[in-house]
């Protein structure tokens, strides 16, 4: 393995183009994910058919940096201004913007920072180690039944967390599953509620709907408190955290980084259900369950941790089973296509150099987060100073271009601004934004892999439980609901 | 005693909406898939009627608690604030400010991202608050060129050019410039 990762070190840092093309990765990925209203996504759609131009490796490479960088570069815009840069970062606004409006965004920003980098060194490192027999572990015991189980886990734990009440919650999370079934049916094809409308049938793209329910929703938020004079700009910090003080959060890191691997390896899961998975860990094992959502520096660690140590894990599935974890490694496979190679298996034997040059990348990507992380963090602190009416209009421009290049529709543009007006709506009502989100995502992941399942199965429901994984996941999805049900109804009927 | 304001019955209903309308156009799609025994229809069927059901939980938290939030609940950015208008004025502002962005999304396909960009800027500024012309005239200009600079002359990225004149020949105008740009450069 250290002979394999010199070699692609060798590779990577001997070829002055490839170097810059590091550097503009590891640049790009982070301002671009921590420029409110467009996210890493954005640069890697506009960049897509420039990588028919590189050599394969330095696509791929491109593309891994900017995944790493621009997932904590998505902290940066959660925490200062609530607008999560990718959905994977939404947890992370959950106390991450309340210490800001507290006046300690420092603090948060420097603890996302080196959780971010120690996440995805600690995942590059088990990816370089175990990609292989990782890889040959999922092959054998993950499949359809156990994804679509973690996907039911998944959106149990976010049921659980972001809306007002256990009712709200679940309500955003079916609103955004109800999204997601818009467009074509994964089995057979048929469209479903395109409403006359041909563009639909490809479905709602997931980049206009982050945007308009995150970016725009929040620039409407802060619109209004505009309009009626109770606009406060949020407080600018540079007071980062001592390392004592993070040292008190090793165990809240420790376990993050688990949920995150985990959650990164299986097909089609990826960072967002790490994050909120790592999230809800923090709350579940935390004996200050009440602090959380409202300024806890542990649900910032949490979350960052734990999904930037699903970056290295998602390759996993993709370089060894062709199969991406997410928006941003679909992408990865299209770069993949260009080249006339098709990621799976067969890589690993006819381009190792290639594998070698990734993971090289990642991990120094993940190591730069830390140093050129806290140098761009100070800077990127002054945007809190820029008056917002000066802001909004770079955001809500930013996300239009950022929606509109995916597709090139214009009812993607009216779609986000769509979007932003329901979220403005929804959390105004106390609906959680991350949970419609995260609905959206899984909808479609969550029915593809049901059908698939329980095609497998035959339709016998016993079957599908003897497997133990996805027994074990179904169990833990129905107690997270139960116990909310039960919370929910007997505070309703306290008097 | 019941807590239940006019804006709960109508959020109650909202969501009923949604739930009859999609179930109803469900039938729409409600075609048989040969290898899938539930069809297309199946799986969005068992979300509307989970939605039916929480719906009704949510009804019965409202008419007990109204809005207060439950307690226990973590991640609630969004704390109810007490948000009131002074006038008609606030909440006209308002609804501009929404409808604003959808004016503009609606006016990409005829006008185009190049000439509709620089109106759209200059009212969001105004009507986020903004008197000072000077300000507003050099925001524009800032915001409009470093776009232009950033995803026309740097990144290549297609973006809409309309298809009404003269909006479609003052994009046809700046991708021109673009590319003499470029061939000056040997981009």
């Amino acid at each position: 393995m250290i002979d394999n990762f010199i070699a692609g070190s060798n590779a990577l840092f001997g070829d002055p183009f490839s170097i810059g093309i590091f550097i503009f990765g590891v640049i790009g990925g982070m301002l671009f994910g921590a420029i409110p209203g467009i996210s890493m996504l954005t640069l890697a759609a506009i960049l897509l058919p420039f990588t028919a131009s590189l050599e394969p490796a330095q696509g791929v490479m491109l593309f891994a940096v900017i995944y790493c960088t621009g997932t904590y570069g998505g902290a940066i815009t959660a925490i200062l201004f609530n607008i999560p840069g990718a959905p994977e970062n939404a947890p992370t606004a959950f106390d991450g913007y309340p210490m800001t409006r507290k006046g300690q965004s420092g603090k948060a920003v420097g603890a996302a920072v080196l959780c971010s980098a120690i996440g995805g060194v600690s995942s590059a490192l088990i990816m370089m180690a175990a990609t292989e027999p990782l890889a040959n572990w999922a092959i054998s015991n993950i499949g359809p039944p156990e994804i679509f189980a973690l996907v039911f886990f998944g959106l149990a734990v976010a049921s659980s967390v972001g809306g007002r009440t256990m009712w709200k919650g679940w309500m955003s999370v079916l609103l955004g599953l109800l999204i997601a079934t818009i467009g074509q049916d994964p089995v057979g094809g048929i469209n479903r509620y395109n409403f006359g409308f041909a563009d639909l049938a490809a479905g709602i793209a997931f980049v206009p709907a982050i945007m308009g329910f995150f970016a725009v929703s929040e620039i409407f938020v802060q619109a209004e408190k505009k309009a009626i004079g109770m606009y406060e700009a949020p407080k600018m910090s540079l007071d980062f955290p001592t390392i004592l003080e993070l040292w008190t959060y090793k165990i809240a890191v420790i376990r993050s980084m688990l949920v995150g691997f985990f959650c990164g390896i299986l097909p089609g899961i990826g960072a967002t259900l790490a994050a909120f998975m790592g999230y809800g860990e923090a709350v579940r094992w935390s004996k200050n369950k009440e602090s959380f959502g409202k300024g806890n520096l542990e649900g910032v660690i949490s979350s960052e941790t734990a999904n930037n140590a699903a970056t290295g894990a998602a390759m996993i599935p993709l370089l060894a089973l062709g199969l991406p974890g997410g928006a941003m490694t679909a992408l990865m496979v299209g770069v993949f296509q260009m080249h006339d190679l098709e990621p799976g298996p067969m890589v690993f034997y006819n381009s190792p150099e290639l594998i070698w040059i990734v993971f090289a990348a990642m991990f120094y990507a993940n190591l730069s987060i830390l140093f050129i992380g806290l140098i761009e963090t100070k800077t990127i602190l002054y945007l809190l100073k820029i008056p917002f009416q000066f802001l909004a209009p770079m955001i809500l421009l930013l996300a239009s271009i950022g929606s509109y290049i995916g597709r090139g529709l214009v009812l993607d543009v009216i779609i986000m601004f769509g979007a932003g007006i329901m979220g403005f709506l929804l959390r105004r009502s106390g609906y959680s934004i991350p949970g419609i989100v995260l609905g959206i995502i899984l909808g479609k992941i969550g029915e593809q892999n049901f059908a698939q399942g329980m095609q497998m199965v035959h339709y016998d429901v016993l079957e599908y439980l003897s497997r133990p994984i996805c027994l074990l996941l179904i169990i833990a999805g129905f107690l997270t609901i139960l116990t909310g049900i039960y919370k929910a109804l007997s505070y309703s009927f306290r008097s | 005693m019941s807590k239940l304001k006019t804006s709960h019955k109508v959020e109650t209903l909202i969501w009923l909406t949604i739930v009859v309308v999609f179930f109803g156009y469900s039938f729409e799609f409600s075609q048989e898939i040969e290898i899938y025994k539930f069809g297309a229809t199946g799986w969005p069927r068992v979300v509307l009627g989970l939605l039916l059901l929480v719906t009704l939980g949510n009804f019965l938290h409202l008419y007990k608690k109204g809005s207060e939030a439950q307690q226990g609940r973590v991640g609630i950015t969004d704390q109810e604030e007490d948000i009131s208008y002074d006038g008609i004025g606030s909440i006209k502002k308002l609804i501009a400010i929404l409808a604003m962005p959808l004016i503009f999304a609606w006016s990409l396909k005829p006008v185009g991202f190049y000439s509709a960009t620089p109106v759209f800027i200059v009212l969001i500024i105004v009507l986020l608050g903004e008197k000072r012309i000077k300000w507003v005239i050099g925001i524009t200009l800032f915001i409009y060129f470093l776009l232009i600079f950033l995803f026309m002359v740097i990144l290549n990225a297609p973006l809409p050019q309309g298809n009404i004149s003269p909006f479609y020949d003052f994009s046809a105008f700046m991708l021109t410039l673009n590319t003499k740009l470029h061939q000056s450069l040997n981009f």
